[in-house]
């Protein structure tokens, strides 16, 4: 089987296909799929993707005590083979799952919410080149194996591991398409700023992944501009919506272009700079959030609410000077900036991110690929 | 490799259920200590009150005493839990009106019950769905819990007050009681 897929002048396959479709349909009728057909995964198939690591199968990744599961790289392993990756591709996703068990949220029921996040996964170092991960055009999808498979893999054990299905244990209003999918690879060759994971001290040469957990992928057009300001006004306005406001603060992955990054970079701004200017911008006045009846906070669960609800504290996001001024963002490094898609266009996205921080002004979940936990 | 194999199952779930009794059930409630679980959520304050105002007035319960969880979407701390089975003969906990908080609702019943404190979780209906997934994932399938109509979080007290005594025969079925 093997040779004739490798023979690129074999131009079919016989298959038994009506076995393959019955396959497919008894995990469906198993509910162990996202809805999509998922690739049989057998104990030989299996050793495949163990062998791509040293870890003992039965060691645990993640686990949510709550609901009394644990993930342990046997069951991320099956996962992944499951969403079609490739073995190569498994010490990524253990990685990931690292990532997220980093995370504030993950652990405390995020993904039973009613807001309905996904989880994204960003990869930077030299592993997206030997996985072929996508870090240019189309970074969202689709058309990429390892992107698709990759995220698809954290979503399968989420549903399969930890019974997140949807109706059931999720019980998200809505939803997002990243629930399907969502890993990037950050365009670090066409990027003029360093790469994501030197911000947290690792090499340029080292494999990192970074896990976010996302609501919206919003899109930002703007080709019209060199002027730096202008463009971050373009970020800022989609930043400080107030329908994304659910607590105090909001917090944003931006995932600038190649043109985008350019017109920042070419201006002496440094991403420090860009998060920076953001920071100062990302404002409300208190009669703003009042008409939309989120200009306090509950005492009980640090919501937003109206200032005359019975729950109601004043927020302490005023400047101290000038209480009317309601920032929206904890810290500058409420904003994180990635570079990707392709230097055609001055197009990039803003990802919403439930939540960087707080409790840690500096975002901490990623882990490098291969380390030893 | 040729020939069959067998699927491998992607969940890790070995099918053993975990020991899934209830709690010894009161024969009546009368000189009972009430706890109420309160888990933060809007007006579960109010109609963990109302019941317990109930409970008392109509069926002799003697005290009831409020204890709060420091976060809605996780089951009750080891703590809190202790401090609970230590002071209360039977608990009322409210109110799962989102994903994780009627999931998290349904655990600490299961968590109470198995510590030998009958319990009853009130969700609100529209998380029926997520508080059963929650009793299957904790090996207790069969735990019953009391559903509300949804929702909670907007009444008025008036409206709080009808929910209580519209769940109160659902209360004492589920607490072994004769109505």
């Amino acid at each position: 089987m093997t040779n004739i897929m490798n023979d690129p002048d074999t131009i079919g396959l016989r298959v038994d296909a009506e076995a393959i479709r019955e396959t497919m349909e008894y995990y469906d009728a198993q509910s162990w799929t996202d809805g999509l057909p998922v690739v049989p995964v057998t104990e030989s198939y299996l050793q495949k993707f163990l062998a791509e690591t040293t870890r003992d199968p039965a060691a645990v990744l993640f686990s949510m005590p709550h609901l009394n599961r644990e993930l342990t790289v046997r069951l991320a392993a099956i996962n992944a083979a499951l969403a079609g990756c490739r073995p190569e591709y498994f010490p990524v996703v253990i990685a990931a799952w690292e990532a997220i068990a980093k995370e504030p949220l993950p652990v405390r029921g995020i993904w039973q919410s009613t807001t309905g996040t996904a989880p994204l996964t960003v990869v930077n170092g030299p592993i997206r080149g030997e996985i072929e991960l996508n870090g240019a055009g189309n970074v969202f999808g689709s058309g990429f194996r390892a992107n698709a498979t990759i995220g698809r893999a954290i979503r399968l054990a989420l549903i399969n591991v930890f019974g997140l299905r949807p109706h059931l244990l999720d019980q998200a209003t809505q939803g997002t398409p990243a629930k399907y999918t969502a890993c990037i690879a950050e365009n670090e060759e066409q990027s003029p700023w360093p790469p994501l994971h030197t911000e947290y001290g690792f090499d340029a040469s080292e494999s990192v992944v970074t896990s976010f957990v996302i609501r919206s992928v919003m899109h930002i057009e703007a080709r019209h501009t060199s002027v730096p300001e202008q463009l971050a006004l373009d970020f800022v306005d989609t930043i400080r919506r107030t329908g994304a406001l659910i607590h105090q603060f909001t917090s944003a992955l931006l995932v600038l272009s190649p043109e985008h990054a350019q017109v920042f970079a070419g201006a002496g701004w440094s991403k420090d700079d860009l998060r920076t200017y953001i920071y100062g911008q990302v404002v409300r006045s208190r009669q703003e959030l009042a008409a939309v009846g989120k200009d306090a906070v509950s005492r009980s669960t640090n919501w937003r609410v109206p200032g005359d609800h019975p729950d109601a504290i004043a927020d302490n996001a005023g400047e101290p000077d000038d209480p009317d001024t309601v920032r929206l963002l904890r810290y500058p490094t409420s904003i994180q900036i990635v570079v990707a898609g392709a230097n055609n266009a001055g197009v990039s996205a803003v990802a919403e991110v439930i939540v960087l921080n707080p409790p840690n002004e500096f975002p901490m979940s990623y882990s490098k690929i291969g380390d030893q936990e | 490799m040729n020939g069959t194999e067998l699927l491998l199952d992607p969940t890790g779930l070995d099918g053993s259920a975990d020991e899934s009794f209830l709690a010894p059930r009161p024969v009546s409630l009368r000189g009972l200590t009430l706890g109420l679980l309160d888990n933060t959520k809007p007006n579960a304050t109010q109609l963990l009150n109302e019941i317990a105002a109930l409970l008392q007035e109509k069926h002799g319960v003697a005290t009831a005493k409020l204890y709060t969880k420091d976060y809605f979407g996780t089951p009750v701390k080891d703590e809190l839990l202790r401090q609970v089975v230590d002071e209360v003969d039977i608990v009322v906990t409210a109110v799962g009106d989102c994903g994780s908080c009627s999931a998290a609702t349904v655990a600490d019943g299961i968590l109470l019950e198995r510590a030998g404190i009958p319990t009853v979780s009130i969700v609100s209906d529209s998380f029926n769905m997520s508080g059963r997934a929650m009793a299957s994932v904790q090996g207790f399938p069969g735990f019953d819990f009391h559903a509300v109509p949804h929702p909670v979080a907007s009444l008025d007290g008036e409206q709080i007050r009808e929910r209580a005594e519209q769940a109160l025969p659902q209360i004492l079925r589920i607490l072994g009681v004769e109505s």
